[in-house]
């Protein structure tokens, strides 16, 4: 029991694999023929918006903030897509390294205004979130479809049977491993951890801010590009649906909101955990709705057990 | 020639001149310790040195050559490494990732192995004989004391050639103690310097070599520290021989109990404590960092859930919240031990602090009454003789001695007639020490009941009427009268070991 | 020489006026009373809202259970009544107490469990909306009771009803602030939770009121809105979330709590109310008002920032 819990502690994203697995078995015996190939890429590719979006989250809460703006780069970047027209090869390519440069400038900017004006980033993103989402309906004032369709078909490809999203969560799982072993991620968490600590250990405060939400900002702006050719339209304001679930995906993978500890394997599973609750309400024959009161009570579930473990563990080595 | 010298070093902060011209120099080869009232111009002495902060005006000179660190960074590449008294570890870092921050060995890849740095921890934690600390545990999950320890690895992890020791035994144990002055002596043997800053006179006398003594920014001299005596050192220290830092002690206790404590116990920290506290006394208690002690005063207090009896004046009770233990049903007040981060609210005016725990004095039919809150907090400011603009002065911009004035002022303003004084002079000048103990022989003339920590046990040898001396959790002896000297005192912290 | 520093409370009310007077210039039909009438009354919903969230920002949180709390008691009101006045008499006090209740959980979920506000507020906001449309399985309901649309849209020659509710309210809540043991509490707790509890602070009770009145000011909204929009209707409480977590922060309160005031917030409703106005007389579309909503924020916390006023203040000192 001990070593369960030890375990436990030090792989957060244990607890909400096993919801998973359960949500999982549930699907599974409702419904046997789930666990195809096809319908895992067909759940991988439902999740993959979410998961993106939440991974740049996941960088950002691991810092100490929490990041709206998300939202809005989403958005904009999907209008963006929508109104490429036909391009070329060397179009395309100039426009999508252009959404994704500029996903990670408005983020570094986000991280620069919360630095040097000491500000608070819930408030500092939800006002960038205001912008950005402004911007995405001056851009394309409605939803569109006109994602140049070049791009819709590479994400459609199936090269060995495997789907672009499988691809793409596979490179991500790579570059994290990575990533969570350099310098900067160190550094990083550490100033989650503890800002003034971090200071007197030379980690700039300033850098971390820009590097973290700059990612956030990379990141969203690849969710909003993966769910433009996912989709194959524009949508001006679907951010808003983003926002809350991604810091939903979050948390429940055990990533602590008040920073330095941080998971992306538990932001995945968070994020499949939230896709497949939509399932299991509808293998269940429930009314949809069932989906948010059944992701909000997971939600809080989660994050009750963890401030009361937290607490038991604390009290344990008090002194 | 002196391996860190420093020529007229002035810095200004706002209004306020915290080094004025100062020098100050040291060799290679020895431990130099550095002393000062609060505000004396150490820490920023220090700052400047380790690179946090840069001087407005004059020349450190290392080796003979002029030396501006451009922040802590290039500060440490020259061989400069500082321990702050302010812990600088990042809670959920491993010790190991604490202890080489900054300074990893990166793969090609450009990452950092956990277990090579676990490794090198574990071979450092060996040639500095410590007993094995684990090298993976997150920092937070260690006690205050080991996070001490780890600090001041981490400040020899690197062979500094100028090691900065800044009230960095604070919350060791004795034993600890003497492991940190030894590893003192030894790099002074080795030829590198060691800049030591403590308020503890015998562990400079047993460490230093040399003694510089700062006042108001301002170098008063530098002595071999064999050539002190401590009154010496005080009276380079106050600029001003300070007669009577401690009231004249009359004992004024009544035989009425104020509070009578019966085997008291919190979990592994406090393991059965009984005692009476009379009316009019001034009950000291003493004790090591994490015997007890502070377990005591927060289950006494509502903040922790004890087991065991309490009675309050012959009633007996059970003191659920702080907020019940300051009802008038209760009467108790708690001075806590920080000041900053659990006494007061720094960023509003004197005014709300004190009254915070004093409303039901000032509300009138569910409102407060503004002239009520204003007499009040006018005739406790007076009584302290805290010094401020007006009462509307933010907390946070006060001195250490008048924020520490406006927390008595608060406990004063709740009017609960037994008193908890939880460390009331930690990091606050003499002269408001001088002013605290003889508010406290009043208050206890006045017919209070005091119960007083002290880390200083000089403190408790001559401002209370007994002193028990906690060890273990328990209470190992209980002193008064002539027998309760300061040796006395530090003699029964130590001898009780066989009480575990 | 007199020093002139101007609170964050005054620069609020003076945004508000010049934008105004410009406005008016451009526009003089902007300033006739009918129209000043209409200002008053959507700055008054924001202003409702707005109670609430201030008193529980002020204290440290923040409510993002808002939206579907407003979203619920406009639903809830209209359904119970049938379009009918005199059983308004219980519905409404009844309506407030569910607000009130949920606002309850939220406190108590945050003050007694430790679950962050912001992940509690939002579960409760997903669970709200998820058992509402279930409940009401997605229909609308009939229209508002007349009477409820006489308080929120009446006149009493030009003066809005609702003007009067509002002033009671604000007088109500700033003499809360400043003149109770409550209000003291709140600044205190949203300070330092540590020298609250440690100063008799009764922490977890100040917490719990906290959300229930937030809980009850956005079911006051809600049922006034129905009102004035003649019928509920699902979404009618999303704008909400924004602006009144906005106006807080235009009114020049911090985010991390323990400073501000209701009066700040009610500037911070007014700016947004006649942003809001601007939109049509400049013939801007949606997108530029929410790029302008996003500047403005940033801008007030940007001059109630810390950092900007030590500096001042460190400037002034040194001369």
């Amino acid at each position: 029991m001990s070593t369960l819990a030890t375990l436990a502690r030090r792989h957060s994203w244990l607890p909400p694999l096993i919801v998973l697995l359960l949500l999982g078995a549930i699907i599974g015996i409702l419904r046997p023929s789930t666990f195809t190939g096809d319908q895992i890429n067909i759940k991988i590719a439902a999740a993959m918006t979410l998961i993106l979006i939440a991974t740049g989250e996941t960088i950002v809460v691991t810092r100490g903030g929490i990041d709206l703006s998300i939202g809005g780069i989403l958005s904009l970047t999907t209008a963006i897509c929508a109104t490429r027209g036909d391009p070329g090869l060397t179009e395309s390519v100039f426009w999508i390294g252009f959404v994704l440069a500029l996903g990670a400038i408005v983020g570094v900017v986000n991280g620069l205004i919360i630095t040097f004006g000491r500000l608070q980033p819930f408030v500092v993103t939800l006002a960038t979130w205001s912008i950005l989402e402004g911007c995405a309906l001056t851009v394309l004032p409605a939803e569109t479809s006109g994602v140049p369709k070049s791009w819709v078909d590479l994400e459609h490809a199936m090269p060995f049977g495997i789907g672009v999203p499988m691809i793409l969560l596979g490179i991500l799982i790579v570059l994290w491993a990575w990533f969570s072993r350099t310098r900067v991620y160190n550094e990083i968490r550490a100033a989650g951890s503890n800002e003034r600590s971090a200071y007197l250990n030379r980690v700039s405060v300033l850098g971390t801010n820009a590097w973290a939400y700059g990612l956030s900002g990379f990141f969203a702006a690849a969710a909003g590009l993966y769910f433009a050719t996912q989709t194959g339209a524009g949508h001006p304001t679907v951010g808003t649906q983003y926002v809350l679930p991604a810091i939903a995906a979050v948390v429940i993978g055990g990533t602590n909101l008040m920073g330095g500890r941080g998971s992306l394997m538990g932001t995945i599973v968070g994020a499949f955990i939230l896709t497949l609750i939509g399932d299991v309400v509808f293998l269940l024959k429930l009314q949809s709705y069932w989906q948010w009161v059944m992701s909000g009570l997971i939600l809080m579930l989660v994050v009750i057990l963890t401030a009361l473990t937290e607490s038991r563990s604390n009290s344990g080595n008090g002194g | 020639m002196p391996l860190l010298e420093a020529v007229g070093i002035s810095k200004r902060y706002g209004g306020i001149l915290a080094l004025n011209k100062m020098h100050f120099a040291a060799t290679a080869g020895e431990v130099h310790a550095i002393l000062g009232e609060n505000g004396a111009g150490k820490s920023t002495f220090i700052q400047i040195v380790s690179g946090a902060v840069a001087a407005d005006e004059g020349e450190l000179r290392l080796d003979g050559a002029p030396y501006r660190a451009r922040g802590p960074r290039e500060a440490r590449r020259t061989g400069i490494s500082p321990v702050f008294q302010e812990l600088s570890l990042i809670p959920d870092l491993t010790v190991a990732e604490n202890i080489f921050f900054g300074d990893e060995q990166l793969s090609a890849l450009g990452t950092i192995s956990q277990r090579d740095l676990n490794e090198k921890a574990a071979a450092l934690f060996a040639t500095l004989d410590l007993p094995t600390l684990p090298p993976g545990a997150p920092v937070r999950s260690l006690s205050i004391g080991d996070r001490q320890i780890i600090e001041i690895v981490k400040g020899l992890a690197s062979d500094p050639k100028i090691l900065i020791l800044d009230e960095a035994t604070s919350a060791l144990l004795p034993k600890e103690v003497d492991w940190l002055l030894n590893k003192a002596r030894e790099r002074a043997a080795q030829g590198k310097l060691v800049l030591y800053i403590s308020h503890r006179m015998d562990e400079v006398r047993r460490v230093a070599d040399r003694v510089t003594v700062l006042r108001n920014g301002e170098t008063v001299g530098t002595e071999a520290t064999a050539e002190l005596s401590d009154k010496d050192i005080v009276s380079m220290m106050l600029g001003r021989r300070l007669d009577r830092l401690f009231p004249e002690r009359k004992p004024t206790a009544t035989g009425k109990i104020a509070l009578k404590v019966t085997d008291l116990k919190v979990a592994h920290q406090l393991r059965g404590v009984s005692f009476d506290l009379r009316e009019g006394e001034v009950l000291g208690v003493a004790g090591l960092q994490g015997h007890g002690q502070r377990e005591l005063f927060m289950a006494l207090f509502g903040a922790e859930r004890p087991e065991g009896e309490v009675e309050v004046w012959g009633r007996k009770v059970t003191i659920r919240s702080p907020g019940h233990a300051l009802s008038p049903e209760i009467g108790m007040a708690l001075l806590p031990e920080d000041r900053r981060n659990q006494g007061l609210l720094l960023g509003k005016p004197i005014r709300e602090n004190i009254v915070l725990s004093a409303f039901k004095r000032i509300v009138r039919r569910g409102l407060v009454d503004p002239r009520a809150e204003r007499e009040l907090v006018e005739s406790a400011a007076a009584q302290l003789r805290i010094k401020a603009d007006s009462i509307e002065q933010p907390a946070g911009t006060l001195s250490g001695g008048n924020q520490q004035k406006v927390v008595l002022a608060k406990l004063l303003a709740t009017e609960a007639r037994i008193l908890l004084f939880f460390d009331p002079t930690r990091g606050v000048d003499v002269g408001t020490k001088a002013e605290i103990f003889s508010l406290m022989r009043d208050l206890a003339a006045r017919g209070f009941a005091i119960l007083f920590f002290s880390t200083d046990l000089a403190e408790l040898a001559h401002v209370a009427d007994r002193t028990l001396v906690m060890s273990y959790g328990k209470i190992a002896a209980t002193l008064e009268g002539e027998a309760m000297t300061e040796g006395a005192i530090l003699s029964a912290t130590l001898s009780h070991k066989a009480a575990a | 020489m007199k020093r002139f520093s101007p609170s964050p409370i005054f620069l609020a009310y003076v945004a508000a006026l010049l934008l105004f007077a410009l406005v008016s210039v451009y526009s003089p039909g902007f300033a006739n009373p009918a129209h000043v009438g209409t200002l008053v009354t959507l700055a008054a919903f924001i202003g409702i809202v707005a109670i609430g969230q201030t008193i529980v920002i002020v204290g440290g949180g923040i409510d993002l259970s808002v939206p579907w709390i407003l979203n619920s008691a406009a639903i809830l009101v209209t359904a119970l009544a049938h379009g009918q006045n005199w059983p308004l008499i219980w519905i409404v006090p009844l309506v407030l107490l569910i607000g009130c209740g949920i606002g309850l959980i939220n406190g108590i979920g945050i003050a007694l469990l430790r679950v962050p506000p912001i992940v509690m507020t939002m579960s409760v906001n997903v669970i709200t909306q998820g058992l509402l449309l279930i409940v009401t399985r997605g229909f609308p309901p009939p229209l508002a009771p007349q009477a409820l649309t006489f308080i929120a849209a009446g006149k009493v020659g030009p003066v809005p009803i609702i003007l009067f509710v509002w002033i009671v309210l604000a007088a109500a809540v700033v003499i809360m602030e400043r003149r109770t043991a409550f209000g003291r509490y709140l600044y205190a707790l949203g300070s330092n939770r540590t020298v609250a509890t440690l100063s008799g602070v009764p922490v977890i009770r100040t917490t719990i009121t906290a959300y229930a009145i937030s809980g009850t000011t956005a079911a006051l909204a809600g049922i006034l809105l129905c009102g004035y929009s003649r019928q509920a209707y699902l979404g009618m409480g999303d704008p909400y979330l924004f602006t009144s977590i906005a106006a807080v922060a235009i009114g020049g309160a911090s985010i991390l709590g323990g400073t501000g005031s209701y009066l700040g917030t009610i500037a911070g409703a007014l700016v947004l109310t006649i942003l809001n106005g601007v939109l049509p007389i400049f013939r801007l579309d949606a997108g530029a008002l929410k790029i302008i909503y996003g500047l403005v924020i940033l801008l007030a916390v940007f001059i109630a920032a810390p950092s900007l006023r030590e500096l001042l203040q460190r400037r002034r000192g040194s001369k």
